[in-house]
């Protein structure tokens, strides 16, 4: 017979050895933006494959938020058909979606209209009484930039935002604004409504697997970090390389450039992960303190000097024609928007001072591939007679995030004979190779996180304003120079020669990816 | 998803020392000609990545293909060298085959190569087929010992192959009874036993687990785990009952941590052959009795539901994977060190 306990767990005794430390607790999450591209291709398929495999607890919700005509039936049917095209796993189970879809309802309003607000509450009112949702929220923005700060507020006048129990969490797609200003100028209106521990600004980038393996590959591997720092390291290279041009992006494209759809955020994160001192724990603000610090350390930067940028004309990519940037959709063929930036950064602190960092993005150019190359110093002597030091090829080290995610070292090796000849050799490890596992989506581990409340894997307020900081300076050096004369390389080659200029002064030059 | 499958080499060796050789030449395409094939030659022109040494154990020939098989599958996810046993003490003849092969596979990219070593012995070598399968091991890396089926606890083999291992997984839904379950435990518990347990049955009862678990992390759930007083599990007709035992005395063994005895109940239900039907958890709390239910459906799936009185509260459909074998392998492959959880499940079910 059982006995009665007379002090109440304080733990989920049946949770112990399970990987999840807890299940989310019952929310409903608002999705604005709901009949729109990223909702369709990333959230919904994200939320089904969380529940396929029991990551959300019962009584989760969804409430679409969008100003375009649907029924709810029509929303569900609508989401039904994104989940069975965009879903990672397939084919559907039909059950499980079923399951979730009885928890998704749809409120038709215009973003800016306090009497949708009031019947949103009515919803959620709704879903705390029938499905125990018990006041806990998420609000998540995936609308155009331009309506955060109207939904943010009428969230906090209509009272939404902060009635009754339960927490409540904002997630921010990006671009969290387009410069240090408006960055500043959507903190504060969010501020206004939410702390910084409800604020969850969402690069996906953090959310890949590989990305995250790059903190584990530092972290946990003695090896590596004794050698991670200017004594060793001669200086890194980090790569974020696209083949595609800017597809049908180019109203959004026109007005944020390569500097701000890339730099400002996934070069940035690539640096801050690959720069970071260990924090002392992988909580949200210990990680997040440590890349801070990255951000805060960067040397001035002298945009005439450390600064190339770019705009592809025609060319070839992968066997294909491609227009060059002023002849795409929805560009102005006089278009000054770059679409490529090498910049050399140099961070003052103990371990990396007088190291350069060369990062660069670029579209059209003739692969795509996005990884971290860390080039070691050379020995300062070689033992082995006829061989000059100088005839050695440097020891890469290179961490791919995509594709073909893992690591590369570079080591010199004998070539087998008579004579000491030295040959450089690839190791390389292909984290398929040995964990040959499908990954989730980013989206997925972050909306998961979200709903956990664990924010480690997301910008926070002074980390976004450090980097919008960075841009402004390129920016102003920008306007203080003559017109570029775009376009300056073709599509399908590494940028301009201008990149290579930045460089080979240095005696070094950029990697082949 | 493209997937390639070629082999390397095969060859048929008598001694540890060719077989040490032949592996070599297959893993780096170090033939001593200079030859091998244009495959084996691919594959030496990176290094590679190895997770494991695994060493299974068939009973027979007919179970080889069956094994082989899913160590075929297993080695996508797992690039490892494998050791496949096949020790017949019965045949009178001393006799010691072993044939080596590598097979190389392409999916989505990436190429993984892996070592495969078929050991058949009979008679006297039989016995002492870990003295073979020792020098064959890749160093550093952890040796698995899969013994599919019901071991043969009391061979020298099995005790010396445990000696080697750093972790042993058995598949108690293979026909253990509770005298098979009372073995396991003895050796997962034995003095300065250095092979971990895992059970692919245990891997099974991940997603029940996880759902009772999700039950209790619910807004004022905790306080009534609390007041547990019993379980009910349905299982199958066909009169299998490990894995209900496991799951009943995971539970038990979880909630004596608190100091909680909850009485069990088993019960057969014909809807189902085999396996876990229902599993029902009944507490008290402040405001009445509650059920908490998970309904295993054709499908793979299971429905949950929470009854609070004569109300529910709480319904949804979660999915039950049925995993293939080299599914459930491949989750006992990653866990590290000894599984205390399953440990006390199985010492819990026995009492």
């Amino acid at each position: 017979m059982a006995q009665a306990v007379t002090t109440p767990l304080s733990q989920n005794i049946l949770r112990d050895g399970l990987i999840l430390p807890r299940t989310p607790d019952p929310a409903a999450m608002v999705i604005f933006g709901a009949s729109g591209d990223l909702t369709a291709r990333k959230l919904m398929p994200a939320l089904y494959n969380l529940a396929l495999n029991r990551y959300l607890p019962s009584g989760f919700s969804v409430i679409g938020v969008a100003d375009t005509a649907l029924t709810e039936d029509e929303f569900r049917a609508h989401m039904e058909q994104a989940v069975q095209k965009f879903s990672r796993t397939q084919p559907v189970d039909r059950a499980v979606w079923q399951s979730l879809a009885e928890g998704i309802s749809y409120v038709r309003m215009p973003f800016d209209d306090e009497s949708g607000y009031g019947r949103l509450a009515a919803e959620l009112d709704r879903l705390d009484r029938e499905r125990g949702t018990n006041g806990n929220r998420v609000f998540y923005l995936a609308t155009a930039p331009q309506f955060f700060s109207v939904i943010i507020d009428r969230l906090g006048s209509s009272g939404i935002a902060r009635a009754g129990e339960g927490w409540k969490r904002v997630v921010v797609e990006k671009p969290f604004g387009n410069d240090l200003k408006s960055a500043q100028a959507l903190n504060q209106a969010i501020h206004s409504v939410f702390t910084e521990q409800q604020i969850f600004r969402i690069d996906h980038y953090l959310g890949k697997e590989t990305v995250q393996n790059v903190l584990v590959f530092r972290f946990a591997n003695g090896i590596f970090e004794p050698i991670w720092n200017r004594r060793y390291v001669d200086h890194v290279q980090i790569t974020v390389a696209e083949d595609i041009g800017i597809e049908r992006r180019g109203k959004y494209y026109e007005t944020a450039g390569a500097l701000r759809d890339i730099f400002q955020n996934h070069l940035l994160q690539l640096l801050s992960i690959a720069a970071m001192e260990a924090p002392p724990n992988f909580d949200a603000d210990s990680v997040r303190d440590e890349k801070v610090k990255v951000l805060k350390s960067i040397h001035p930067i002298d945009v005439g000097k450390d600064v190339v940028r770019g705009q592809y004309g025609p060319g070839w990519v992968g066997g294909q024609q491609a227009p060059g940037y002023r002849q795409e959709l929805n560009v102005s063929p006089t278009s000054n928007t770059e679409t490529f930036v090498a910049v050399r950064l140099k961070i003052d602190n103990w371990r990396w001072a007088e190291t350069p960092f060369y990062l660069r993005t670029g579209k059209r150019l003739p692969s795509r591939a996005s990884e971290i190359a860390i080039q070691f110093k050379n020995p300062p002597h070689l033992p082995f007679a006829k061989t000059a030091v100088e005839e050695l090829t440097p020891n890469w080290l290179v961490m791919r995030i995509q594709p073909h995610e893992g690591a590369s070292l570079k080591i010199a090796a004998k070539i087998p004979g008579p004579v000491m000849r030295l040959r450089t050799v690839n190791m390389d490890f292909f984290y398929g190779s040995s964990f040959m596992v499908e990954s989730p989506d980013a989206y997925e581990r972050l909306v998961l996180d979200c709903m956990l409340g664990d924010a480690t894997l997301f910008a926070r307020e002074d980390e976004v304003e450090r980097a919008w900081g960075l841009v402004d300076r390129i920016e102003a050096g920008w306007a203080s120079q003559p017109p570029p004369s775009f376009p300056n390389y073709a599509a399908g080659t590494w940028g301009p020669s201008e990149a290579d200029a930045l460089i080979e002064p240095d005696g070094r030059r950029w990697r082949r990816p | 998803m493209i997937q390639n499958h070629s082999d390397l080499s095969t060859r048929t060796f008598v001694d540890v020392h060719a077989i040490q050789e032949e592996l070599d030449q297959v893993r780096w395409g170090l033939h001593a000609d200079g030859g091998g094939s244009e495959a084996a030659q691919h594959a030496a022109a990176e290094a590679r990545a190895s997770v494991l040494n695994l060493i299974a154990v068939v009973g027979n020939e007919p179970e080889l293909g069956a094994i082989s098989s899913v160590l075929d599958r297993l080695s996508i996810t797992n690039p490892s060298r494998t050791l496949i046993l096949l020790a017949q003490h019965t045949r009178a003849a001393d006799k010691l085959e072993a044939q080596v092969s590598a097979q190389e596979r392409t999916e989505s990219g990436h190429r993984v190569t892996t070592e495969r070593v078929i050991l058949h012995a009979h008679g006297e070598p039989a016995r002492h087929l870990a003295s073979l399968a020792a020098p064959l091991l890749i160093p550093d890396l952890p040796v698995i010992l899969w013994w599919p089926g019901r071991p043969q606890f009391d061979s020298s083999l099995f005790d010396d192959l445990c000696e080697l291992a750093d972790r042993l997984v058995v598949d108690t839904d293979e026909g253990f009874d509770d005298a098979d379950l009372a073995r396991l435990l003895k050796v997962a518990r034995r003095k300065n036993a250095q092979a971990s347990i895992g059970d692919l049955n245990w891997a099974r009862l991940i997603a029940w687990r996880h759902v009772a678990a999700q039950f209790f992390d619910m807004p004022g759930m905790l306080a009534r785990l609390a007041q547990i007083h019993g379980v009910s599990i349905f299982h199958g007709s066909d009169g299998s009952m490990a894995q209900a035992r496991l799951l009943g005395g995971w539970i038990r063994s979880r909630m004596a941590t608190v100091g909680i005895d909850v009485p069990i109940e088993f019960r057969p239900d014909d809807s189902l052959e085999h396996g876990v039907r229902r599993f029902l958890i009944y507490t008290g709390g402040a405001e009445g009795a509650a059920r908490f239910s998970m309904i295993r459906h054709r499908g793979g799936r299971l429905s949950t539901h929470i009854r609070l009185g004569d109300q529910d509260v709480a319904e949804r459909t979660v999915r039950l994977e049925s995993r293939a074998t080299e599914e459930l392998l491949s989750i006992e492959l990653t866990l590290p060190g000894h599984d205390v959880l399953f440990e006390q499940a199985l010492d819990a079910a026995l009492r």
